[in-house]
């Protein structure tokens, strides 16, 4: 443990720390471009000058240089004070002041870090340079004018996405970065380099001239695009969400969203539904509340009612729902909308127990049956940096382009029965082993065997837990907590041949099995399910609604209501409610304060934040056996897996050009 | 427009007086393409001594109908008639057209109801879902 | 420099040079300049690679040889690395030349000695013989850059033709050279000073006189 002194205090750093960390331990703002936390560092923007003792008698760029013990690091010194404006006279040479007509501006490190530490003027009195755009997808809307060259964007994509595609040309004034033959960023966390730009070179192309950030209401969320919850920034004006941010959490999303999560917002405002449907000689016709409820009653379905819960639900919608049938007398509840029977006793069986941050440390690691880079984007990044630090990992399931080093044993299910031994061998000496079951996995009934691999291999040791089920959907954990599942899955729903039917949200579900049910929708956008539906009810977005997830890890987290819903939609839970008084029965809760309480005090752990504990795993059965193929996965296409994506212009502008190949015209400007 | 008309209102052109005034102190220096003719005093000068020029409108009697180039000859901004003192009208210059506010001819902003409502995207919209559409 | 930039990737490119492969000298030219480089360090040889395949690339077009798109994501499958940065590379680089260049690469040298020993008129000499800067000349002959110091300040000024260095030049010794190399001679490589051998003194020394004889040491007098 070094000690170092910064501007006369003197503080201790940890081993291995820069004189930028120093500082920063110390509370001195130290100015940077270049440098960030998660990537390796360049050194090359020298912005984070300081004066150190001992040393050359010159400033020294603070980012790439090792605290060593008894260093005195000046922040404030005159010659530090003139290095900074140096510094930035040079990088604002060829930087355009065209801060009016930048989307960076009022958001912009350059613009900030000019204000605190750059000269009044700049006696450059020549030509600036120009760099001609550069074309690098559907998401990232360039200005390379604006670079001023610090790599961030080149760094993370070869260290954190994996994708080398970024990169400088050229030298000294001529370097340019660009992606190869301009050619679009095609994975699935390309829009991250948005963020990380700290000028306005790469700015996001679908919110271009929407807004300033000061108009911007700030609200809290999670993402609900894939299993992870993403804890996300929701940026507001009005009614309409302009954008999504990410927020930092280390033991989540780390500082990342995938493009999915970033810009599907926009088909918050498209197919949405805003008024009430009732299917009226087999055409939805429009309705009042009234009537709909009128007709739910009518039905006099008694106990005979079932519901379904969407992926992209709330816990609290969920549990408006169980509490109104259990007020009718049904227990019918299922989540798993595409027929998944999977035997959900015992909730650690079905969770990523060795948490999203803890999967980094695993050193040997077998994934069966998930198309990781489509189903949680930011696992794969955790992924890459375990297989960065020598883990050893196996793939089993049709092949996908990794980012890592892998190695795939085939489609066939049965490898898990015999597997080979080197597979065995490493799977078995390995400190921190993992296995981790995606949905294909679980729909080819894939979790007995697993389990029992887990127990063979010891996976859950001191301290580590290497059992893990990656789900896909944001609502699943949550709704397993709160009971959404039948022992046979759907099938027990259908079977139970229910006169109603709540869809909450479901899409994915066959509604023709359910034919003789009067088909209710309560969602908030106009796609499979309210099609097919026979009264639909305008609910709300996850925008739109506070709510409580539960992420694949079992961490509960909270989103809150950033606009509100359009239209004549409401808040999931208080149709439910109100459908309550019209069926005649009482759920006990008028508010959304007593609704949330009451679930609490049902299932305890989603009143705390953070990791549920689901007790111990399961003992795995006795000579339980793998079969089947994994030929394909669930998701076909990464950018249209819900019904706000699959409303989307980018989702879908996406979906055809970078997964489909279709050269878009690109819009004259 | 008959004599009956030019007795009892005053709204188009002058009135039986004003005519009379100017064509007994009045010079007709010149017609606009409109029609309107302007005078000046054949002699009598203002108080402060400046020429006194006047209008007659062919039809309403609207300020706003007095075109650019005569509306500074009628306030003294110069003396020569328009015709003289400007410069020929470039080709691309719009003919003048009167204020039309209060008219069928009046502008409106777009997305106004007489522009039949189309605005431009803002804030907020939505695109709401039907079925089969 | 600033105009350098990649010849833009087209369907023509792809065919004719899509299925580039090392020739069989090349191929074991390059097994060997891997060999060099410690296990899993290949991407290392990237530079002598590209230098390697823009001179198959001058013999199979009877020019210096340049390095078409195709042919850097050959070397980049070869050297399993990103494309990329194999493009960043040869951009770096001006001697990897990443568009087409005629048989002869003429590269003036233009920095402060070689311009006081008169390098402008060499490049007038050039434009003479109808040589733009950066361009090719239409018989696909000659090809003209101006570059920055190649190190041969003592026999100033100079212009590198290819692999050879031409220095001493006036615009007479630099006509005689060019002339050569159209004719398909080769012309004296090095200095073009009659009497001169390399880089020694061109007239009496002028400095470090008393070293001649001895190894002497100057430090007292500093």
């Amino acid at each position: 443990m070094p000690k170092v002194t910064v501007d006369g205090q003197e503080i201790e750093v940890p081993a291995g720390a820069t004189v930028l960390q120093a500082c920063e331990l110390a509370g001195k703002e130290v100015p940077r471009f270049c440098y960030h936390e998660r990537l390796s560092i360049a050194g090359n923007c020298r912005m984070c000058l300081v004066e150190v003792k001992p040393g050359p008698p010159k400033p020294q760029a603070s980012c790439a240089l090792p605290a060593a013990d008894g260093q005195e690091i000046r922040t404030d010194s005159e010659m530090v004070k003139k290095a900074r404006e140096g510094v930035m006279e040079f990088l604002l040479i060829n930087h355009p002041l065209d801060c009016p007509i930048c989307d960076q501006g009022g958001e912009c490190d350059l613009q900030d870090q000019s204000v605190a530490y750059g000269r009044g003027g700049s006696r450059y009195d020549e030509n600036k340079r120009a760099v001609t755009e550069k074309y690098m997808g559907p998401l990232i809307k360039t200005a390379m004018t604006r670079c001023i060259h610090c790599t961030r964007c080149v760094r993370f994509s070869e260290e954190v996405a994996g994708v080398d595609e970024i990169g400088a040309l050229y030298r000294g004034e001529n370097m340019q970065i660009t992606t190869y033959l301009e050619r679009a960023a095609e994975h699935e966390l390309s829009a991250n380099v948005i963020d990380l730009c700290p000028v306005g070179a790469l700015t996001s192309r679908p919110y271009a001239y929407e807004a300033r950030p000061w108009e911007l209401k700030k609200t809290l969320s999670i993402d609900v695009s894939d299993a992870v919850g993403a804890n996300i920034r929701v940026d507001s004006r009005g009614r309409e969400v302009l954008r999504v941010l990410p927020r930092i959490n280390d033991d989540v999303n780390e500082e990342w969203i995938s493009d999915k999560a970033r810009f599907q917002v926009d088909g918050l405002t498209r197919r949405r539904l805003d008024k009430v449907w009732i299917r009226k000689d087999g055409k939805l016709a429009r309705a009042s509340w009234d009537e709909a409820f009128r007709a739910i009653a009518a039905v006099n379905a008694g106990a005979s009612v079932a519901a379904v819960a969407g992926d992209l639900v709330d816990c609290e919608t969920m549990f408006a729902a169980k509490k109104l049938l259990g007020a009718l007398g049904s227990t019918l509840i299922e989540s798993r909308q595409t027929g998944m029977s999977y035997p959900v006793d015992n909730l650690a069986a079905v969770n990523f127990n060795s948490t999203l941050a803890g999967i980094e440390e695993a050193d040997a690691i077998l994934i069966v049956g998930s198309h990781i880079r489509w189903e949680a984007p930011l696992v794969n990044v955790r992924l890459r940096k375990a297989a960065k630090r020598g883990a050893k990992i196996f793939l089993v399931g049709a092949e996908w382009e990794t980012t890592f080093a892998a190695e795939f044993l085939g489609e066939d299910l049965t490898v898990l029965n015999n597997l080979p031994d080197y597979v065995n061998d490493t799977m078995k000496g390995a400190e921190r082993p993992a296995v981790i079951l995606g949905g294909a996995a679980l729909a080819n009934g894939a979790l007995a065997p697993a389990l029992a691999l887990a127990e063979g291999w010891n996976l859950v040791r001191e301290g580590w837990n290497g059992f893990n089920v990656l789900h896909m959907a944001a609502a699943r954990m949550g709704a397993l907590m709160l009971g959404f599942a039948q022992a046979g899955g759907i099938a027990d729903l259908i079977a139970a041949k229910p006169k109603l039917l709540l869809a909450l949200g479901a899409d994915e579900v066959n509604f023709a099995t359910f034919d003789g049910a009067l088909k209710v929708y309560i969602g908030h956008h106009g796609d499979k399910g309210a099609a097919a539906a026979d009264i639909v009810l305008p609910g709300s977005a996850y925008t739109e609604k506070p709510g409580t997830y539960v992420n694949t890890e079992g961490r509960v987290q909270y989103a809150d209501k950033a606009v509100f819903a359009p239209g004549d939609a409401r808040e999931d839970w208080t149709i439910l409610r109100a459908l309550a008084d019209a069926l005649g029965v009482t759920v006990g809760f008028d508010s959304f304060p007593q609704l949330r309480a009451a679930m609490v005090a049902e299932v305890p752990a989603l009143g705390v934040e953070g990791l549920a504990n689901y007790g111990a795993l399961p003992a795995a059965v006795a000579g339980a056996k793998a079969e089947g193929r994994i030929a394909a996965y669930p998701i076909k296409d990464f950018y249209l897996t819900n019904p706000i994506a699959r409303s989307s212009a980018t989702m879908q502008e996406c979906s055809s050009e970078l997964l489909h190949g279709e050269d878009v015209l690109e819009a004259a400007e | 427009m008959g004599i009956l008309g030019k007795i009892f209102t005053w709204w188009d052109g002058a009135t039986i007086g004003t005519s009379l005034f100017s064509s007994m102190n009045g010079e007709h220096v010149g017609t606009d393409a409109q029609g309107n003719k302007y005078y000046r005093a054949r002699k009598k000068k203002t108080v402060e001594g400046r020429e006194r020029r006047w209008v007659i409108y062919d039809g309403a009697n609207d300020a706003s109908r007095v075109p650019a180039e005569w509306h500074g000859w009628l306030h003294g901004a110069f003396d020569d008639l328009p015709e003289s003192n400007l410069p020929p009208a470039k080709i691309w210059e719009a003919d003048y057209s009167p204020n039309a506010t209060g008219t069928t001819g009046a502008y409106r902003p777009q997305g106004a109801l007489e522009r039949g409502g189309q605005r431009a995207r803002a804030t907020g919209d939505y695109e709401s879902w039907a079925p089969d559409a | 420099m600033a105009d350098r930039a990649p010849h833009p990737d087209s369907p023509e490119l792809r065919a004719r040079w899509g299925n580039f492969i090392w020739n069989e000298a090349n191929q074991a030219k390059a097994k060997e300049i891997v060999a060099r480089y410690p296990e899993g360090r290949q991407r290392s040889a990237v530079m002598p690679l590209l230098d390697l395949a823009q001179r198959q690339v001058g013999e199979e077009t009877n020019t210096q040889g340049w390095l078409p798109i195709p042919v850097m994501e050959y070397l980049a499958a070869y050297l399993d690395m990103p494309v990329i940065r194999v493009l960043e590379v040869a951009s770096f680089y001006t001697m990897y030349n990443i568009a087409p260049v005629g048989r002869f690469h003429v590269q003036v040298c233009g920095t402060t000695p070689c311009v006081l020993r008169g390098s402008d008129d060499l490049l007038e000499t050039c434009y003479k013989r109808g040589m733009k800067q950066g361009h090719t000349t239409a018989d696909g002959l000659w090809t003209l850059t101006e570059v920055e110091c190649m190190g041969n300040c003592a026999t100033a000024p100079m212009v590198q033709i290819n692999d050879a260095n031409y220095e001493d030049l006036t615009a007479d010794r630099l006509d005689v050279v060019l002339d050569l190399l159209a004719r398909g001679e080769q012309p004296k490589e090095g200095t073009q000073e009659p009497g001169r051998h390399t880089s020694e003194p061109a007239n009496a020394l002028s400095t470090l006189k008393d070293m001649v004889t001895e190894n002497h040491d100057y430090r007292s007098a500093w």
